[in-house]
């Protein structure tokens, strides 16, 4: 069984914090506070900002079911790698797979709607802040991917598939 | 108050089915009070019941709720499974999952309906005595 090393200690930590913590802590903050809104939401004065304001809203809206997957499968994912299981290769694989798929949706979004232009991401600080968690999400998604794609514990065989391993040898042997 | 009496109840019956299934067992008996009262009713009842769906429309939240119980259920099962030790399961299959570390995982998601069913008895408790 391979021993848990400082990288995935740190590993562990950045899939329980970064995809499980601060994922949980920034919906609690959408629907109670307006730390993660951006401001242009609030500028009730022009017309198609009330209208761009009000697709985003719907937009962000959608994304909690998402975020439940990347969440659960990080924690998940975290969980096993402490453990030294197998199955920490397979939920870091999904959670990461899901967190980069939603960070390009929302790039997508955000790009196509102009709300990275420039002019609004110097002035908005909320628009700010969400690029440095698309970045961040983007960035530590990658690295998760790369790092468990070589990590010992994806060539490690877990129980379950030790199991079948030995009833098909023993069938085979019976089959002789 | 009406989250916190809510989860204490949904803890009371999960503790009393795992109890009759013989699903898992306690260190000491100290564990099983710890567990009803402050996992389920302080932290998973009142701690997330409460702030994030006891107040205002529950549309949306759903997803939230179940998402931060899960979350925190997992780490109550890690903690659990690696270091504190303060229940073990028993041999019997958990639908169908045998290993102990598999059976913390499920069991963690699934505490991701603790809060979710927190808030709606919770809900339906405040009805009650208002007589609606």
């Amino acid at each position: 069984m391979p021993r848990l090393s400082m990288m995935d200690r740190f590993h562990a930590a950045v899939l329980a914090i970064g995809g499980s913590g601060l994922v949980c802590a920034y919906w609690i903050a959408f629907f109670h506070s307006d730390l993660t809104l951006p401001k242009f939401v609030h500028n009730v004065t022009n017309p198609d900002v009330v209208r761009l304001a009000t697709v985003y809203m719907g937009f962000e809206s959608a994304f909690p079911l998402a975020d439940l997957l990347v969440a659960v499968t990080s924690a998940l994912a975290a969980f096993y790698l402490v453990g030294r299981d197998a199955k920490a290769v397979l939920f870091g694989l999904v959670a990461s797979g899901a967190l980069g798929f939603l960070a390009f949706i929302d790039i997508s979004f955000n790009l196509l709607h102009g709300l990275y232009a420039p002019a609004n991401l110097l002035s908005d600080s909320g628009l700010q802040m969400e690029a440095v968690i698309n970045v961040s999400c983007v960035v530590g998604a990658t690295w998760s991917i790369w790092r468990l794609w070589s990590h010992p514990l994806r060539r490690a065989e877990d129980r379950a598939s030790r199991l079948r391993a030995m009833e098909t040898a023993s069938l085979d042997a019976a089959g002789n | 108050m009406a989250c916190f009496i809510a989860a204490v109840g949904i803890g009371l019956v999960v503790e009393a089915i795992a109890r009759a299934f013989k699903l898992w067992s306690y260190r000491s008996p100290l564990f099983l009070v710890v567990n009803i009262v402050a996992v389920f009713g302080l932290i998973q009842g009142y701690g997330v019941g409460w702030i994030i769906g006891g107040h205002g429309a529950l549309r949306g939240v759903f997803p939230v709720l179940f998402m931060v119980g899960a979350v925190l259920g997992i780490l109550i099962e890690g903690l659990n499974q690696y270091w504190l030790h303060a229940w073990s399961w028993s041999d019997r299959p958990l639908f169908g999952i045998s290993r102990a570390i598999d059976k913390s995982a499920f069991v963690g998601v699934a505490w991701g309906f603790a809060p979710l069913f927190t808030v709606l008895v919770a809900r339906l408790i405040v009805k009650a005595s208002m007589g609606v």
